[in-house]
């Protein structure tokens, strides 16, 4: 298994106390499995939980007609990255 | 047969639903409405787990078991409220004696300019909220769905009302609340339906006719996280061409301790089944959840734990 950087961390903590996922232990996060569906298992109130978080902590909106959407939350290192490029905290 | 509404095939073939939408716009509501007999005896025939479904619901609702001409009746309420879609959607509202109830607390909030929750029901017709919306204007409506369910049923109403499908919010993917978020900032109004799960939602178990049965958290838990009101709504058919439209105001603000947030959600998702039940009870043919509702054993995703281990496939 891949293991977190640094800034993947952050943004799995926050991931895990925007929806309650308390019991999910950071070592055994997958950095590249889907947020979404299979995986973490989210859905769309979770998505919702997150984009709110993100916007306290980073200070920019996820916007729901971004192409990108899809992909951002495609995974833990994808919205990771996609924060690094676009925040402005 | 649990909670698979969503998996229930469509009952009417594309050739039925065209056939009874011509005869609608054709020949008037008088005769299309006496086509609902036939259509009436075909599902009492032919639909054995709508019907068993129909069947155990009256059973809780009349506290005893229905008699033939009940489940008949049943059926026919369901078929004569989706002929009225037809109506409700092609501006023809002239047709129908509308009485709205409580229409101060659609006003004051129009007041407050500010977006809302409006949260209804498979009881009654959503239609005729969402037609007056349409027609008046006092306020846009988002309507957030899944839009895959009924397909042939959605396609033949939004053709009738091609500005019907840009007022959809679909529930499908993972950015459909941020839709919705986006939305209430600019002031809309969304309106939803509170009582049937999808796949994997999560759920709230509430006594419902004296049992209990898994509602989806959703609508709450949405309320909670955007601050916004929720009001409620039931558009009950009264036979005949009579509509009673009720709004309630559920909340101003849904405030969710983080340490006591299951018992929060279990609080305001038991208001709703509460008074859904209260509607129910006065208008119990009105009931359009053709599915085993009490079934559900199955572990649903609990909003507390949110763990992904809980979920069901």
């Amino acid at each position: 298994m891949t293991h977190l950087t640094d800034q993947e961390l952050e943004v799995a903590r926050l991931i895990i106390d925007a929806v309650y996922l308390e019991d999910l232990k950071v070592e055994e996060i997958d950095p590249e499995a889907p947020l979404f569906g299979t995986g973490w298992g989210l859905d769309s109130i979770d998505a919702l939980e997150i984009a709110l978080a993100i916007s306290r902590k980073y200070g920019f909106q996820l916007r729901s007609d971004d192409v990108e959407i899809v992909h951002i939350f495609a995974s833990l290192r994808a919205l990771t990255e996609h924060i690094q490029k676009n925040r402005t905290d | 047969m649990n909670r698979t509404w969503s998996k229930q095939r469509e009952r009417g073939s594309p050739f039925a639903i065209r056939l009874i939408r011509w005869i609608a716009l054709h020949c008037g509501r008088g005769v299309a409405r006496c086509a609902l007999y036939p259509i009436t005896a075909y599902f009492l025939l032919l639909a054995g787990p709508q019907r068993r479904a129909s069947g155990d619901y009256l059973r809780r609702v009349l506290g005893r078991k229905p008699a033939l001409w009940q489940t008949a009746k049943h059926i026919h309420t369901f078929a004569a409220t989706i002929l009225d879609r037809i109506y409700w959607l092609t501006d023809q509202h002239e047709r129908f004696d509308i009485r709205i109830h409580r229409s101060d607390v659609i006003f004051d909030q129009l007041k407050k300019g500010q977006g809302c929750i409006l949260l209804g029901s498979h009881l009654g017709s959503f239609e005729a909220l969402r037609a007056l919306a349409l027609s008046q204007a006092h306020f846009t409506l988002k309507v957030l769905m899944y839009r895959d369910h009924n397909q042939t049923l959605t396609r033949m109403l939004e053709a009738l009302n091609p500005d019907l499908a840009a007022t959809v919010i679909d529930l499908g993917g993972p950015n459909a609340l941020l839709r919705v978020h986006e939305s209430l900032a600019r002031g809309d109004w969304i309106g939803m339906l509170g009582d049937r799960l999808g796949a994997s939602d999560k759920v709230c178990h509430c006594r419902f006719l004296g049992e209990d049965t898994a509602f989806p958290a959703g609508p709450v838990l949405l309320a909670a996280s955007l601050q916004v009101p929720v009001i409620l709504f039931f558009g009950l058919y009264r036979g005949g061409n009579r509509y009673d439209l009720y709004f309630e105001r559920l909340a101003d603000r849904i405030t969710v301790d983080r340490r006591q947030r299951q018992a929060a959600v279990q609080q305001w998702t038991q208001r709703y089944a509460d008074r859904l039940e209260h509607y129910l009870r006065r208008a119990p043919y009105n009931w359009f959840n053709f599915y085993d509702y009490w079934e559900d054993r199955a572990p649903h995703r609990n909003i507390a734990l949110g763990n992904v281990a809980d979920r069901p496939e």
